[in-house]
């Protein structure tokens, strides 16, 4: 769904590298070394992030995150680079820590470059990667930009010795929202929270207009085919698949919803679209999105029905949402091109599946594109001043409406685009009964 | 979960080449680096897979032998499209000999696959232009009968560095708008001694490969390189053609603003009616996010126009020519040019800092895949259908349109590729002249058996 709420990719050495070698990449004579490249890439992004820019303004004012120790749990790459780097940038000691299969090296060179701690090895074994968790634990953060609630669910385990100097967690995705909430129904929760995907400059934005574009994008990047005419199944009409349905419709698609929930199947109808069941919708389909943030939600008794050559992609929550073993028997053919592999029905279709079910955006692609990310991560940033700042009781906490507020008016200001506020007689009335 | 034991790529490289033309290829060939053709085996059969018209119906209208040994030089962005038409060329018995129609879109692993399948290849990825233009003349060195060129760029050099082997040449199809213009304006000098055929013209290539082709390519390409978002987005689109209205499209429906510039006042007014602002160009740099040369022209954002722009702004171009933006004009006049991502370079001039994309070639092909697929399966029919009706008509010298009925034929094929059917007008349904002309009355127009 986001840059962060799913598991990367642990593409095989044998498919990646052609991504960039065979058809992605341009100019290999004249490109400079990555450390250029890193540090131009975590620039070019920072320029178009004028919401953390602000965050980071606003934050150094208050001087509330100045000595702290700050833990970065986030994929690395250029956009959350910067937010580290923001954070760096008030004072605060800085640990980044990165999963082995999303980390980019140049990123990381970049960011050294800047005093700052990582703790991150591409392509590390699981071992390594714990060890590395527990050295970025080991710095004994006191606030946590955390990914997934993977490291403060281990201090309230194994690391039990890091949580007494533990402030506060902001967390931005869904799938670090709903553990917390259920560590809190049991108790089990030790530290104030803030669930940064709730907010609306995060939901509205980085679901629906991040991961619509992106993840349209990255299976027409993946495939060279053309939208138009295309019949496109989005199954599930959250806030990732309105999105997603948008932007292959903008690009001349056919689109098909499909959904369990009879209200989001009413909305979807509403906005134009052919609303069916799914079962049926494949049989026809070109490309079938999942966005159900739920697994199983698309299965090889139904790859099983649909015609040859049709593709699949996963939008929502990644692995598992695509369930290649449940149905009959599928053959896991080659990879016939960077991140797209054939499956085989035995007597049935070959069918073709981006980024073997993971997200396509973020493992075909390069995740949201960088505006969207300004939003959330400036909201992440807040969240950490805030936590610093509010002396929260445990639990998990939303973020502040005028905090939310404050986020989407500076990358307003910075397009330029001044809005209205109320008169008096409007006030009045909106508070009169 | 099994592995599939046999690999797909060793059954996609089955072709008719014999060892010999295999081994003449790879001593004639001047390529990157033959190890890759596996990858290269892969992308040609991908294009083949999305290529139903050209697979089927123009393999079809091929096999009558007109093209069997012919000699032809396909000169067109040498990647994994271009490859599987030279591939239905050679399989229709042509000798081929490819070189790309630009130094920055060769693909090298499907150049590395070309050899393999016998076909002479003269192309790197990002060669200079030194190198490019001696490759063009290798091929005309090859002295090709029929030329599927693209911007006349192998054709215009014959004319001007191989007189004789010019001279020889049997026809030309055509594949751009640039190409087109030149080949007319050759025959206006009285310069064009062969028949060619306009196959950018045919409705079949216009109105797809540079309307919808192009337009989600580039959308597509921008937003890869630079990871940016599209919606909210001031995009200038310079040049209201078949490939500007394409990307103005594309750039509107993801929630971009556009302004189209143009210097045709019945193409601006064409803009304004589709719902476009309309300005000047130095108007409209004033405040672009992205600004995007279509025109087919050369220099159409040039160092007069340098100082309009603003802060940031990123540019690339769609337009045939590399210096559509003026790169060398710009490089210039910059204190500092640094390669900031793959594909971005940023140019700071008297302060500003701004952004081409690709090095002002053509952002969709040199900065990513091309056009897509199934688009260029329409255009590479009218291509391979234009070079055999060339190869299997007597034509006089000059330009000639695409005989409508071939366009027709391809339309009704890529259809029925997609189980499509359409309507068929009743022997009722036509209103004649000479039916109004006897009628006696208005009520009895139309009532006659």
């Amino acid at each position: 769904m986001t840059e962060r709420n799913q598991p990367e990719p642990s593409p095989s050495e044998a498919d990646q590298p052609e991504l960039n070698q065979a058809e992605s990449n341009q100019t290999e004579a004249s490109q400079p070394a990555p450390v250029d490249f890193g540090r131009g890439m975590l620039d070019f992004a920072g320029r178009h992030m004028p919401a953390l820019r602000a965050a980071t303004e606003y934050v150094r004012a208050g001087g509330r995150l100045k000595g702290r120790r700050v833990g970065v749990a986030l994929t690395l790459e250029p956009k959350t680079a910067n937010l580290a780097e923001a954070i760096a940038s008030l004072g605060a000691e800085v640990a980044v820590l990165g999963s082995s299969n999303s980390t980019r090296d140049e990123v990381v060179a970049a960011l050294r470059e800047q005093g700052i701690a990582v703790f991150a090895e591409a392509g590390c074994s699981p071992e390594r990667s714990l060890e590395l968790q527990n050295a970025f634990i080991d710095t004994k953060p006191e606030l946590l930009a955390d990914d997934g609630a993977g490291n403060v669910r281990l201090m309230h385990t194994d690391r039990r010795d890091a949580l007494a100097t533990l402030i506060g967690v902001a967390e931005e995705t869904t799938s670090g929202v709903r553990p917390l909430r259920v560590m809190e129904a049991e108790a089990a929760l030790e530290v104030p929270c803030v669930a940064v995907n709730d907010a609306r400059t995060k939901l509205l934005f980085d679901n629906v207009y991040g991961t619509g574009q992106s993840v349209v994008m990255s299976i027409l990047d993946a495939t060279n085919l053309q939208m138009q005419g295309k019949h496109v199944v989005v199954v599930g009409y959250g806030k990732v698949g309105r999105g997603i349905a948008a932007a292959a419709r903008a690009l001349g698609g056919r689109i098909t919803v499909t959904e369990i929930d009879p209200v989001e199947a009413l909305v979807a109808h509403h906005d134009g679209y052919d609303v069916a069941q799914l079962a049926t919708s494949v049989m026809t389909a070109d490309i079938v999105i999942t966005a159900t943030g739920i697994d199983h939600s698309l299965t090889a008794a139904h790859v099983a029905a649909m015609p040859d050559g049709a593709i699949v992609a996963v939008g929502g929550a990644g692995l598992g949402e695509f369930d290649p073993d449940e149905g009959p028997e599928l053959i896991h053919g080659d990879v016939v091109r960077p991140n797209v592999r054939e499956l085989i029905v035995p007597d049935g279709p070959t069918v073709f599946v981006i980024a073997d079910g993971y997200c396509a955006n973020t493992s075909a692609g390069e995740g949201n594109p960088i505006e969207v990310m300004d939003l959330s991560l400036a909201l992440q940033l807040r969240a950490l001043d805030y936590l610093a700042e509010a002396d929260l009781p445990v639990g998990v906490h939303l973020l502040p409406p005028e905090i939310d507020d404050a986020v989407a008016a500076s990358q307003l200001a910075a397009a330029g685009i001044e809005i209205d506020v109320p008169s008096p007689s409007q006030r009045d009335a909106a508070q009169s009964w | 979960m099994t592995k599939k034991a046999t690999s797909s790529a060793a059954n996609m490289a089955s072709s008719k080449a014999t060892d010999e033309q295999i081994s003449q290829a790879r001593e004639r060939s001047r390529i990157a680096d033959p190890s890759q053709a596996e990858s290269g085996h892969q992308a040609i059969e991908w294009a083949r897979r999305s290529s139903p018209v050209l697979d089927t119906f123009v393999r079809a209208k091929l096999s009558d032998g007109a093209l069997t040994g012919r000699r032809v030089a396909v000169v067109v962005h040498l990647e994994a499209k271009t490859a599987f038409l030279a591939t239905v060329l050679a399989d229709a018995g042509a000798t081929v000999v490819a070189a790309g129609s630009n130094p920055w879109s060769t693909r090298d692993n499907v150049a590395a696959a070309l050899v393999e399948r016998g076909i002479e290849v003269h192309s790197t990825r990002g060669s200079t232009n030194e190198m490019w233009e001696a490759d063009l003349i290798r091929v005309a060195d090859c002295d090709p009968e029929f030329i599927i060129d693209d911007g006349a760029e192998l054709t215009i050099r014959m004319a001007r560095d191989r007189p004789e082997a010019y001279q020889r040449l049997l026809g030309v199809s055509e594949e751009t708008t640039t190409g087109v213009a030149r080949l007319t304006e050759l025959q206006r000098l009285g310069r064009l001694p062969m028949p060619t055929v306009a196959a950018n013209d045919a409705a079949c290539k216009h109105l797809f490969d540079n309307r919808y082709g192009t337009g989600q390519s580039t959308v597509q390409a921008i937003l890869a390189l630079t990871n940016l978002r599209m919606s909210g987005k001031r995009v200038v689109v310079v040049g209201y053609g078949w490939v500007g209205r394409g990307v103005a499209t594309y750039c509107h429906q993801l929630g971009a603003r556009v302004t189209a510039v143009e210097v045709d006042p019945i193409r601006a007014l064409e803009a304004y009616t589709d719902g476009h602002q309309v300005s000047d160009l130095e108007t409209a740099l004033g405040s672009a996010d992205f600004v995007i040369t279509a025109t087919g022209g050369i220099r159409a954002l040039t160092a007069r126009h340098f100082d309009a722009l603003t802060e940031g702004t990123i540019m690339a171009n769609v337009g045939h020519h590399d210096h559509e933006i003026d790169t060398p004009a710009l490089r210039a006049e910059s204190s500092e040019i640094t390669e900031i991502r793959p594909g971005v370079t940023a140019y700071t001039r008297n302060g500003i800092t701004t952004y081409v994309l690709a090095e002002g070639a053509l952002v969709n092909i040199a900065g990513g895949l091309g056009h897509p697929t199934e688009i260029m399966d329409l255009s590479f029919s009218v291509q391979a259908l234009g070079c055999h009706y060339l190869a299997s008509t007597d034509l006089e010298p000059g330009v000639h349109a695409f005989p409508p009925e071939l366009d027709r034929a391809i339309a009704s094929a890529k259809l029925a590729s997609r189980g499509i059917t359409i309507e068929k007008l009743g022997d009722d349904q036509s209103d004649t002249l000479s039916e109004i002309l006897d009628a006696d009355t208005f009520e009895s127009w139309g009532t006659k058996p």
